[in-house]
């Protein structure tokens, strides 16, 4: 019989006392998981996302897209970056915050709910306008999934939340007051026409969502704009870290940084709580693992000191007695382990939902994200945990008095 | 004259203790052979077990020199003393020491595993072992379903199962009532017929009258001996 | 805030700082805080004479003197951020931000900050506000955030990795109650013969079950105070905040307590349970 099979029977001797090892392993381990996709699940998705949107270069005012304030002289500074030989395209992004009335109902007054439809729904406008190289098309920072792009100043598309809430359809009219300077303007409501039905990646989780030019923008504030955008986004012809090089020589008081950079920043900054609290999490658990598995197998060797001085007497050699004690560690950690994995992914499921519910993240980004670095990283920390947590057993049965022990058995 | 299996040549063991070293084995000179039949007695803390644990290799003599098949045990390896002990040498314990999740017959396929026998080699030996212990019937009952008797008749079978040498028994009827002990008893009569050499630490006075040879222990020496 | 007292108008404002040259054209500037972080980037000192302008090209440049270094208020949802900031007088600011053309007294505050006598009136004041006040949004700092604010959200989240972590634990714990209950069988089983009754014997347990519960939770908390100790050193030394990241309140140790004492007592007597509904001379046998 091999260290495994004998492992197994010792195991299967005590099915209470080896199931719930096996259930903490996997409960331990499950959360052990989540927190190794954590540390680079956030990056992983934003990269994923940035790079999906079609735009690898970012301009800001502020140190990082959507802080530090907004480019003023837009439509110059657009056409600047737009001359770049590297610059292929260069989009203005303006965003604004919009009420959209309900159909059925008369205007809202201030912030009392509209009259009849009900109170209205708070939504993000996003304006933009944009310069390509040889007057080609320019992909909006969305994806229209029924109906067409909006153009001119009357026309929006809308995500399908906001489609579903108000009641609309594609060749609709939508209803709104948006504020491009502050919450507290009171302005006329605009009415624009539906051409289409879109997905906004970063549009956030609780967050609903409008899109069309920037005319149309201006006009749904009452012309209140002034040449300012949040954001500029650009696509290059080469490298992209060229362009962005290029981009600060010619505009130096803006920030150009290309996804990667973004990224970088992101990762020093906003996400850096959680690659934080995921290294802490992960080393409390694995200690955690490691000094429960070597409570459990200690007190389990001491409880049969007697048979394993006895099959030492019989001939099982020090090499033999200590691998059935490492055999049975890693048959409690390997069992936990494989139950870890179901386990944690469905536990990281609720976790991403959690967290997703902070304002500001987009949508489409996850907390937590498979990667297969993870899964190896998760198995080697499982591996070093059965080797570590059966050390100490294992000194126990190597170095265990085999005569003595056994007298002490007769008299015990 | 039969080969000498153990020679112990002034062989002695002291204990570190607190209050001072205690000398549980002294100055004991002793001969097993082939085919002996030696049964050793004495009160309790004489040292007995701890002779016994010295001739099985399970300890080493603090002074002394004891040779087992001719080689220094002392000199020997953890390794080949634990390879002497499963392939030359059968212990026999007092409370058994079956493992309790196996069954009898893996109980007493245990040795023959770890000496690396086939897998037809053991089912052929383990059948053969639990005949000649009258307990085939019993292979797959686990030690809780046998009784005293039973188990250390489960545990002599798993003693012989690499044909030792020397089969090593400390008080293997301690446990046992009167009749189940005269069992045990005349089974190992038969193993020491059979040719394995025999050594039994016991209080059975009976157990030791079996004996060909009996020495009384006192104070870690041997006393006296007496051949039948 | 009254007008004239050093406060702070919240605007995002690329601010310039240059160190003004030799021979400053203001006789004496007014005065400016800043902060530790900055003053250390880019040395800095008390009496130093700095310009701030509104954007890099430093439009509207004015002198001012620093009169102080100030440590800033730790702000979590900036964490991992140097906070690069300066303080200066209303009209001062307002004189440097203040676009060309536009007239004084024209600007206007996105927020004021009010600090009550009585911080419990705080909901009563911001309705009064509210109701006096049209065009105003008054509310009680601690609803800001609202249900979805990061630390609201991230509160859930610990919620539920401490549940899982105490899921974990009291698996284990069931693990190692029935093994070191099943050690002390014989004795249990003894006791059953000589005549005590089950409900005595899980008295006992039950007794032995909440000292070795509470002495571990004791031990649990003392080693949650170091913990905390060394956390906050090493994010503090981190980040370099002055933010506490991990407190452990009255309210956190009772609550740990409450959870802690009751799981492994529990645990103990579920053990046992399964123990003593077998016969005493089963459990005495060896």
């Amino acid at each position: 019989m091999n260290a495994l099979a004998f492992a197994w029977r010792s195991l299967v001797r005590q099915p209470a006392r080896a199931t719930l090892g096996v259930l903490g392993v996997a409960a331990v381990g499950a959360l052990l998981f989540d927190m190794l996709l954590l540390s680079q699940g956030l990056i992983v998705s934003m990269r994923d996302l940035l790079a999906r949107s079609g735009w690898d270069i970012r301009v800001s005012a502020g140190d990082l897209p959507g802080r530090g304030g907004r480019v003023s002289a837009a439509t110059s500074t657009a056409e600047r970056i737009a001359a770049l030989p590297s610059v292929k395209a260069a989009l203005m992004v303006r965003v604004a915050n919009a009420q959209i009335e309900r159909s059925g109902g008369g205007p809202p007054i201030g912030d009392a709910p509209s009259i009849g439809g009900g109170p209205p729904i708070a939504a993000v406008f996003e304006g933009i306008g944009g310069r390509s190289r040889h007057r080609e098309p320019i992909a909006p920072p969305w994806t229209v999934v029924r109906g067409r792009e909006a153009r001119g100043d009357t026309e929006v598309v809308i995500d399908s939340a906001i489609a579903a809430a108000a009641n609309l359809q594609v060749g609709g009219t939508i209803t709104l007051r948006a504020s491009c300077v502050s919450d507290r303007e009171a302005l006329p409501p605009a009415r624009l026409t539906v051409v289409g039905i879109a997905e906004f990646p970063f549009a956030g989780t609780n967050e609903d969502a409008i899109g069309g030019s920037l005319d149309a923008l201006k006009a749904a504030c009452g012309g209140n704009v002034g040449d300012e955008a949040d954001l500029l986004l650009v696509t290059s012809v080469g490298e992209p870290a060229e362009t962005a090089a290029a981009i600060r020589a010619e505009i130096p008081h803006l920030n150009a940084l290309t996804n990667d950079q973004v990224v970088g920043r992101l990762q020093q900054t906003g996400f850096t709580y959680f690659r934080q609290i995921s290294a802490v999490l992960t080393t409390i658990t694995v200690s955690f693992a490691v000094l429960l598995i070597a409570v459990l197998l200690t007190v389990s060797v001491n409880q049969r000191l007697g048979e394993i001085a006895a099959l030492r007497a019989l001939g099982f050699s020090r090499w033999r007695v200590v691998t059935d004690v490492l055999s049975e560690s890693a048959l409690i950690v390997g069992s936990g382990g494989i139950l870890s994995l179901p386990l944690g992914l469905l536990l990281a499921s609720g976790l991403d939902r959690i967290l997703k519910e902070m304002p500001g993240i987009p949508a489409d980004l996850h907390f937590f994200v498979f990667e297969r670095d993870a899964l190896f990283t998760h198995i080697g920390l499982l591996v070093a945990t059965a080797v570590i947590a059966a050390l100490y057993p294992m000194r126990i049965v190597s170095s265990l008095p085999i005569a003595a022990t056994l007298r002490d058995e007769v008299i015990g | 004259m039969p080969d000498v299996i153990v020679d112990a040549q002034h062989v002695g063991r002291a204990f570190a203790m607190p209050a001072g070293p205690v000398h549980a084995v002294r100055d004991v000179t002793l001969q097993i052979r082939a085919g002996d039949h030696v049964a050793v007695r004495g009160p309790s803390g004489c040292g007995k077990s701890t002779l016994l644990h010295m001739l099985g290799c399970v300890d080493a003599p603090s002074s002394g020199t004891l040779l087992f098949d001719g080689h220094d045990v002392a000199t020997l390896s953890d390794a080949r003393r634990s390879a002497l002990r499963l392939k030359r040498i059968g212990f026999i314990f007092q409370r058994f020491f079956l493992l309790p999740m196996l069954t009898a017959a893996e109980n007493v396929e245990l040795p023959l595993s770890e000496a690396g026998a086939s897998k037809r080699d053991r089912q052929h030996r383990t059948k053969e072992l639990l005949d000649y212990v009258g307990l085939s019937a019993r292979a797959d009952h686990r030690p809780s379903q046998l009784s005293g008797g039973e188990m250390q008749r489960v545990a002599i079978a798993r003693a012989l199962a690499n044909r030792p040498q020397l089969l090593l028994a400390d008080e293997p009827t301690g446990e046992l009532d009167e009749a189940t002990g005269a069992q045990i008893a005349a089974l190992l009569d038969r193993v020491n017929a059979d040719g394995t050499a025999l050594v039994i630490v016991t209080h059975d006075h009976t157990l030791a009258e079996r004996a060909a040879r009996v020495l009384m222990m006192r104070d870690g020496r041997i006393e006296q001996e007496t051949r039948r | 805030m009254t007008p004239g007292s050093l406060g702070s108008r919240l605007v995002l404002l690329v601010l310039v700082i240059s160190a003004a040259t030799a021979g400053a054209q203001e006789a004496s500037p007014p005065d400016i805080l800043i902060s530790r972080q900055l003053a250390a980037e880019r040395g800095l000192v008390v009496g130093s004479i700095v310009q701030l302008a509104a954007d890099a090209a430093g439009t509207g440049a004015r002198t001012f003197r620093i009169a102080g270094i100030y440590e800033p208020t730790p702000d979590p949802a900036r964490l991992g951020a140097v906070p690069r900031e300066v303080r200066l007088h209303l009209p001062d600011l307002l004189d440097v931000t203040r676009p060309p053309g536009q007239q004084p007294g024209t600007e206007y505050i996105a927020n004021i900050n009010i600090a009550l006598v009585d911080r419990a009136d705080a909901t009563a004041f911001s309705r009064d506000v509210n109701a006096r006040m049209p065009g105003l949004i008054a509310r009680p700092s601690s609803e800001a955030a609202g249900a979805a604010g990061p630390f609201r959200v991230l509160e859930r989240f610990h919620l539920a990795i401490a549940v899982v972590t105490i899921v974990a634990a009291t698996v284990f714990l069931l693990a190692l109650t029935i093994m070191l209950v099943d050690e002390r069988r014989e004795t249990v089983g003894i006791l059953r013969l000589i005549g005590l009754p089950v409900r005595r014997v899980l008295v006992q347990v039950l007794l032995e079950g909440v000292i070795v519960a509470g002495a571990g939770a004791a031990f649990g908390l003392v080693l949650a105070l170091l913990s905390e100790g060394l956390i906050n050193a090493f994010f503090q030394w981190r980040y370099d905040t002055a933010l506490v990241f991990v407190r452990i309140t009255r309210d956190v140790a009772l609550t740990s307590a409450a959870i802690a004492i009751p799981l492994g007592a529990s645990a103990t007597v579920l053990a046992s349970w399964a123990l003593l509904r077998r016969s005493g001379l089963r459990l005495a046998r060896r």
